[in-house]
């Protein structure tokens, strides 16, 4: 069983970049659609894939396997549905807004100027339809629309409803102190209480109003009268008072201001603190995970062996390891990231036993070790010498009946074999390869090639040495 | 002094007739051969065969086949100083199989041991002749074959 503690001293520096990394994608993410749609949604799938997790760690196979499906069918219809909204965010917005721009710039609109401007279309009976949005994004469900994006200013706003301008008929929409979009389609409210004097601009408004959070102001071409529409209130404003008490209350501006900047700047460390903390969960139930097990084959590496003394035989040359860690983790583990080594400097010449122990297993950041096998080696060290050993034909097969082999000579006779001493001390005979007998019907020569058993052992110099053999045969006496 | 000369003569004649008829148990040698060293054990002839008839090794080679049933190991010992016994050591491979302890016995004295021969045996062997002390005199080499 594995504590926190043990897992958090196993995080690598990997694991910091990633979590930065990612948390900064949701931060991004956050700064670039919040008080959109998107963003909801986003939260939404974002609960969805939680509850996934749960699921699967609960064993609920059938709802995990649902949950998944439904997230992945989400993120797909995400983009596909909110395409538009996504676009113009991106095209809104330069490389360095996306990447790692943050607005400070976006003001609260100029209340006073918004006011004196509305009147003015007021007085000289200018019909207009201003939207200023909340939290909510109105392109959402507005539709058209001509990117402005001009500073709000008193002749701005009298121009842009100008009854000659092409745009004059759509609403405009204010963001900050920017006039955002012009020309935008509102979608109509189907409410039968409103005063049958209200046209299709206030019946727009209202539309938008009941869609909505924002705020929705009309100035009637007919009556030059101002009307407000919020959620589903639909009022006459009669004074620049009242439209500026509105507007505050709208822009959230009271009597006890409040720094704007400081506010957007507490939103985005909450959002910052909340997005690490987020990716945070994620990357331990993510990459963390103990379900995974896995048996690996590593060879053993032998170290600070003494130079004068060679490895004669070892008990194995594999250990298997179970490991656990997350499944990416242990998905992408190579054969050089996992390294047994024993420590061959107290060893002695003869057989030496050892423990395979945590210590003399080496595993990346985030593999733990469950189990060895097998838990001990045995090692056998010797020092090498060099021999002379008789060579003997290992002969084979059958010899026809009539013949006896009555003779072989070799050359050479004997050969240097070097090897360790322990070994060779029970060596006296170094044996070829198997010579058949059954095609020899004469006496004659072949060549034939040593064979060293075990393979540690080698010919001193000539490691092809061959041998000459010359046989001798003889009918067989009656 | 002629009478006495011919006598002296039939009797060394009689003695080296009475050695040379020794029973066939005594493990006389085929062809004895003179010692350069007759102060010291000397072998003088050592061989792998099929068996022994009447002091000589019948077919001497050095591959058998498993079918005659039995190999022997034939050494002949001229001068034996003073009677003592030799070894016959008999390895598969580097196993030792089989050691067999021979009496020889003085002036020279032929001797052999055997093994018998299964499927397990095939493959190469070696005889080591050594003396009471353990010293190698000869190493035959043979094969056993199918």
């Amino acid at each position: 069983m594995f504590d926190l503690w043990s897992q958090s001293s196993a995080i690598r520096w990997q694991d910091f970049v990633d979590i930065a990394l990612n948390s900064y994608i949701l931060f991004r993410l956050y700064v670039l659609f919040r008080g959109t749609y998107v963003f909801r949604v986003i939260t939404g799938i974002a609960f969805l894939w939680f509850f996934q997790r749960v699921a699967v760690s609960l064993g609920l196979i059938v709802t995990s396997w649902a949950m998944q499906g439904i997230t992945a069918a989400a993120a797909l219809i995400i983009v596909i549905v909110f395409r538009n909204e996504i676009r113009s965010v991106l095209q809104a917005k330069n490389l360095k807004a996306i990447l790692w721009g943050v607005s400070f710039k976006l003001k609260p609109a100029p209340v006073e100027t918004l006011v004196d401007a509305v009147f003015e279309l007021a007085r000289k009976r200018i019909g207009a339809l201003i939207v200023i949005p909340a939290k909510e994004d109105p392109s959402d469900v507005a539709q058209g629309g001509i990117v402005l994006d001009g500073v709000v200013s008193r002749e701005l706003i009298l121009s842009v409803f100008w009854p000659d301008n092409p745009v004059h008929d759509g609403a405009a929409i204010i963001e900050g102190d920017r006039i955002t979009q012009v020309g935008v389609i509102l979608p109509l409210s189907s409410r039968t209480d409103l005063p049958s004097a209200y046209g299709t601009r206030h019946r727009a408004a209202a539309g938008l109003a009941e869609s909505t959070d924002a705020l929705v102001l009309v100035v009637s071409e007919e009556s030059g009268k101002v009307v407000a529409a919020r959620g589903n209130q639909v009022v006459i404003v009669p004074t620049r008072a009242e439209l500026e008490r509105q507007l505050n209350e709208h822009m959230g501006i009271g009597i006890q201001p409040v720094s704007y900047q400081r506010r957007r700047i507490f939103q985005l460390a909450a959002a910052g603190v909340i997005s690490v903390l987020l990716i945070t969960g994620v990357w331990f139930s993510f990459t963390r995970g103990w379900d995974t097990l896995i048996s690996f084959e590593v060879p053993i590496e032998y170290m600070n062996r003494d130079p004068e003394k060679e490895i004669l035989e070892t008990s194995i040359n594999n250990v298997a390891l179970q490991l656990s860690g997350s499944g990416a983790l242990i998905k992408s583990l190579r054969p050089d990231q996992v390294r047994v080594r024993l420590d061959l400097s107290q060893a002695v010449v003869g057989l030496n036993t050892f423990s395979i122990t945590p210590d003399n297993i080496k595993l990346p950041p985030g593999v733990f070790l469950k189990d060895v096998y097998p838990q001990t080696v045995d090692v056998t060290l010797d020092i090498p010498k060099t021999v002379s050993l008789p060579v003997q034909v290992d002969w084979g097969g059958k010899l026809p009946e009539h013949l006896i082999l009555v003779s072989a000579e070799l050359e050479p006779d004997t050969l240097q074999v070097t090897g360790g001493s322990r070994l060779l001390d029970d060596i006296s005979t170094i044996y070829t390869e198997k010579v058949m007998l059954d095609q020899i019907d004469r006496s004659g020569t072949l060549t034939v090639n040593p064979i060293l058993s075990p393979a540690s052992l080698k010919i001193a110099g000539n490691s092809n040495q061959k041998i000459f053999v010359r046989y001798t045969v003889k009918l067989r006496r009656p | 002094m002629n009478g006495v000369w011919f006598r002296y003569m039939m009797v060394l004649i009689a003695l080296v007739l009475l050695i040379g008829s020794a029973p066939a148990g005594a493990q006389q040698p085929a062809v004895p051969a003179v010692s350069e060293h007759p102060d010291r054990l000397q072998l003088t002839d050592a061989v792998i065969c099929e068996g022994v008839e009447e002091h000589i090794p019948i077919n001497p080679a050095v591959v058998f086949s498993l079918n005659i049933g039995k190999v022997a190991c034939y050494t002949f010992f001229d001068p034996v100083p003073i009677s003592t016994h030799i070894f016959h050591n008999w390895y598969y491979r580097d196993r030792l199989s089989r050691r067999a302890k021979l009496s020889i016995r003085s002036p020279r004295w032929a001797t052999i041991s055997s093994i018998q021969l299964r499927e397990a045996d095939k493959g190469p062997w070696r005889v080591e002749i050594t003396d009471a002390a353990g010293r190698v005199l000869k190493i035959l080499r043979f094969s056993i074959s199918d």
